[in-house]
């Protein structure tokens, strides 16, 4: 599943991606490719990207590959998702502590299309965060640590 | 002719003088209107044995109208937020006033004697309602400090379970500190189950988290990558730059050319063209520049025009295009 998608190993072929695609969501999955929830991630982008090709561009990111990104967009918990749209980082608000990325796997395939459409939806209309549709009982629920707290 | 007098049961002038009175239609009206307000009149007697006191809620405030008197009378008697039911209407209906406006009203509009004395209360009957609803006030000034009662003991009961819950959290306090990350998850779903188990009472504490839980557990939970926080370098939730502004070292100044480049710039010029609508288009936005060719009038000489302008066009092109064929094959000839 994962060798479907297109996978970016380096943080120049990241910048690249972020500053090359136009006019479409691009989504970016940071974890491993062998942890679990990462492959049922994985499984819902490849089953949708086609579908979503002229909506979205999914990539799948290493977080050893890119310790940089890891560090700036703060993951923590493997998979994160987090979307862009002309080079600009979307935030969306899915009723968890962090709007800055997706944690963990959409529930449905329905779910990850219903959010791609309200995030293009967003960013045509100039938003730069938008509200989830996703209903909040199919969001994973993790604990936002700080500091060892 | 008699005066022009307007008569306000029937809401209509007449011309009769004294004698409108008697008419069919004005008895008919009178009986109308009297038996509109017996009902709310009757179920004002009934509240006399038997006050009733509510809470006070807007709808209290209805206004019924009083015929004999011609005036807004308020329904029901309010203070504060409770309300007696029925006692603005049964104060009006006692008052002698009122008793004075009936008598006339049956006077003018000589309607039936005996229905009279169903639309007047006597003040024994006033005096008795009062009795009645001092006592019905009582009665639920009591049922509302049960009430009350009965609340704060609810009260008291959540507020134990859920120092209970607290207390039981408080105790696991033992596990250590790099395992809390991915254990958290686990040592809640624990907690909760014991919590569950120990208090029986129905408390909405315990049941959201446990269903919650549910669908992230029953896959696995998530990996943890460790802290991702070196406290010198920024990170987005400090609004850092990201790393894709950064200029890199490898990409020589001369490569980075501000602007668009020369494929973009066809691309807009390509995207340009599509903007501008067709020339010979008529219409809106027409373009008084371009070239008017044989075909620009409106009309292709059809008289009886039925359809679209495009089948009349179509058509016309077609015979020109015939004529334009024999022309030649004319001249050749």
């Amino acid at each position: 599943m994962s060798f479907l998608l297109p996978k970016l190993s380096s943080k120049k072929e990241v910048d690249q991606a972020i500053k090359s695609t136009a006019e479409k969501v691009l989504v970016l999955r940071f974890g491993r490719d062998e942890d679990p929830v990462c492959l049922q991630l994985d499984d819902i982008l490849s089953k949708t990207s086609s579908d979503l090709s002229k909506m979205a561009a999914i990539y799948l990111v290493d977080v050893d590959q890119t310790p940089v990104y890891t560090h700036y967009f703060d993951i923590s918990y493997i998979p994160s998702t987090v979307f862009f749209f002309n080079g600009q980082h979307m935030k969306v608000d899915y009723g968890s502590p962090d709007h800055t990325k997706f944690v963990g796997s959409f529930k449905t395939k329905q779910d990850f299309i219903d959010l791609i459409e309200v995030i293009y939806r967003g960013a045509m209309r100039g938003k730069l965060i938008v509200q989830s549709p996703i209903d909040p009982k199919n969001i994973p629920k993790y604990d936002l640590l700080y500091q060892d707290i | 002719m008699a005066p022009a007098e307007r008569c306000t049961v029937c809401r209509q002038t007449f011309f009769c003088g004294r004698g409108h009175v008697y008419s069919r239609k004005h008895q008919r009206q009178l009986k109308v209107a009297l038996e509109r307000l017996l009902p709310q009149v009757e179920a004002a007697r009934k509240a006399v044995r038997a006050a009733q006191v509510e809470r006070f809620v807007p709808e209290h405030e209805r206004c019924c109208w009083c015929l004999c008197c011609g005036c807004e009378v308020r329904k029901h008697l309010s203070h504060g937020n409770l309300t007696v039911l029925h006692g603005g209407l049964l104060e009006h209906l006692a008052s002698p006033e009122h008793k004075k406006a009936t008598n006339r009203f049956w006077w003018e509009n000589k309607a039936e004697f005996q229905m009279k004395e169903k639309f007047l209360i006597s003040p024994q009957d006033y005096a008795r309602f009062k009795k009645s609803m001092v006592k019905s006030l009582d009665s639920y000034e009591e049922k509302e400090d049960e009430v009350i009662k009965e609340m704060a003991a609810q009260i008291r009961e959540v507020e134990h379970s859920r120092q209970e819950v607290v207390r039981s959290v408080l105790e696991p306090q033992t596990v250590p500190d790099p395992e809390e990350g991915s254990s958290a998850p686990g040592s809640w779903n624990g907690t909760n189950s014991q919590v569950a188990s120990t208090s029986q009472q129905p408390s909405y504490v315990d049941l959201p988290p446990a269903p919650e839980l549910d669908w992230m557990e029953t896959g696995q939970p998530l990996t943890f990558i460790g802290h991702q926080d070196t406290p010198g370098i920024g990170n987005i939730h400090s609004g850092a730059t990201p790393p894709w502004m950064v200029q890199d070292e490898d990409c020589s100044s001369g490569n980075q050319q501000i602007g668009p480049s020369y494929e973009e710039f066809l691309k807009e010029k390509e995207k340009q063209k599509l903007k501008k609508l067709p020339p010979d288009r008529v219409g809106a936005n027409f373009d008084h520049n371009s070239s008017t060719s044989a075909g620009w009038l409106p009309s292709f000489g059809r008289v009886w025009n039925n359809g679209r302008r495009w089948q009349s066009r179509h058509q016309f092109k077609t015979e020109a295009a015939a004529r334009n064929k024999q022309q030649p094959r004319r001249k050749k000839s």
